[in-house]
């Protein structure tokens, strides 16, 4: 019986590739808030659910989607996480 | 008869109008093919600007999976001639045809403008009517035009100053073969000089010139 099962996928630029996003959300923390912020990158999240047999099906799903669209391996990178 | 050119348009394209006016000023027949359609037997592809499907995911993303865009990966693997623009470069890209990535501007902004350009390669079929070396002006329009570099690109195209954050200030590129060209400045918005400059239109003579010497692949 396939059961439902449920992600959170992180998706971040590499390390090498700027964020300026990142960049000026933490120019205002340290300028507007003086907040110790050394470092700021924003990714992005996806929340997502899938049928399977098991979790490791489930999983290997939820991979597959990131590597076929949800993620671009030139500039980005993922992690899975079920909850 | 004028070459054929397939000006292809998924939902969000809003350049298509534009770009089907220049091929037609510049001496093609052009048509337009949707996203379910098939670009075999045109003598020219062109992937107009716009915001296919909105940017959603990333820009070009969602685009680059529809039918007519693995139509356009045939076509381009045979050697067939293909022209990003803008959004069209970002959907080139996100197909894996061209290297590299096309993301935010380091400004955060939307930067809609006339900028200046320099043409670093001339011994293609897009570019041909150009000086090695020479200076043009054509309009950006983009938010997503910063190019990250991957590898060694031929580049074909590079502004003068640096407007978006791009490595190497790197505005247009050449696939391996030179049959595919993806850039964020719009050629087609620059054909009549009632409108400012008109260097767009040598791009396209330049593809005429290349299809009328009987440099047809396809």
């Amino acid at each position: 019986m396939p059961q439902t099962y449920h992600f959170m996928i992180d998706i971040q630029y590499k390390g090498n590739v700027r964020d300026p996003r990142g960049e000026t959300i933490r120019k205002v923390l340290v300028g507007e808030y003086n907040l110790p912020v050394t470092s700021l990158r924003i990714g992005k999240s996806v929340n997502i659910e899938v049928e399977a047999d098991s979790p490791e099906e489930a999983e290997a799903i939820v991979r597959k989607a990131c590597e076929e669209l949800l993620v671009n391996p030139v500039v980005e990178q993922y992690e899975v996480r079920m909850i | 008869m004028n070459p054929k050119a397939a000006v292809v348009v998924y939902p969000g394209t809003n350049c298509d109008r534009d770009t089907y006016y220049a091929l037609e000023l510049a001496g093609f027949t052009p048509e337009y093919v949707d996203w379910h359609g098939d670009v075999k037997g045109y003598d020219l592809v062109v992937l107009p600007g716009g915001f296919s499907y909105g940017d959603y995911l990333r820009a070009g993303a969602v685009a680059a999976r529809e039918p007519v865009s693995k139509s356009v990966r045939v076509y381009a693997e045979r050697g067939g001639l293909v022209l990003g623009i803008c959004n069209g470069f970002q959907v080139l890209m996100e197909m894996g045809l061209l290297p590299g990535g096309l993301l935010e501007n380091t400004s955060g902004t939307f930067i809609c403008k006339w900028v200046d350009l320099e043409i670093t390669d001339t011994d293609n079929p897009f570019l041909s009517r150009f000086k090695q070396g020479g200076k043009i002006k054509l309009p950006i329009a983009h938010a997503f035009g910063r190019y990250v570099k991957v590898g060694d690109p031929n580049v074909a195209l590079r502004y003068v100053e640096d407007v978006n954050g791009s490595d190497e200030k790197i505005a247009g590129i050449l696939s391996e073969g030179k049959n595919i060209f993806g850039l964020m400045p719009h050629p087609e918005r620059a054909m009549e000089k009632l409108l400012g400059w008109d260097y767009g239109k040598n791009v396209f003579l330049s593809i005429l010139d290349w299809i009328r010497g009987g440099n047809r692949v396809v």
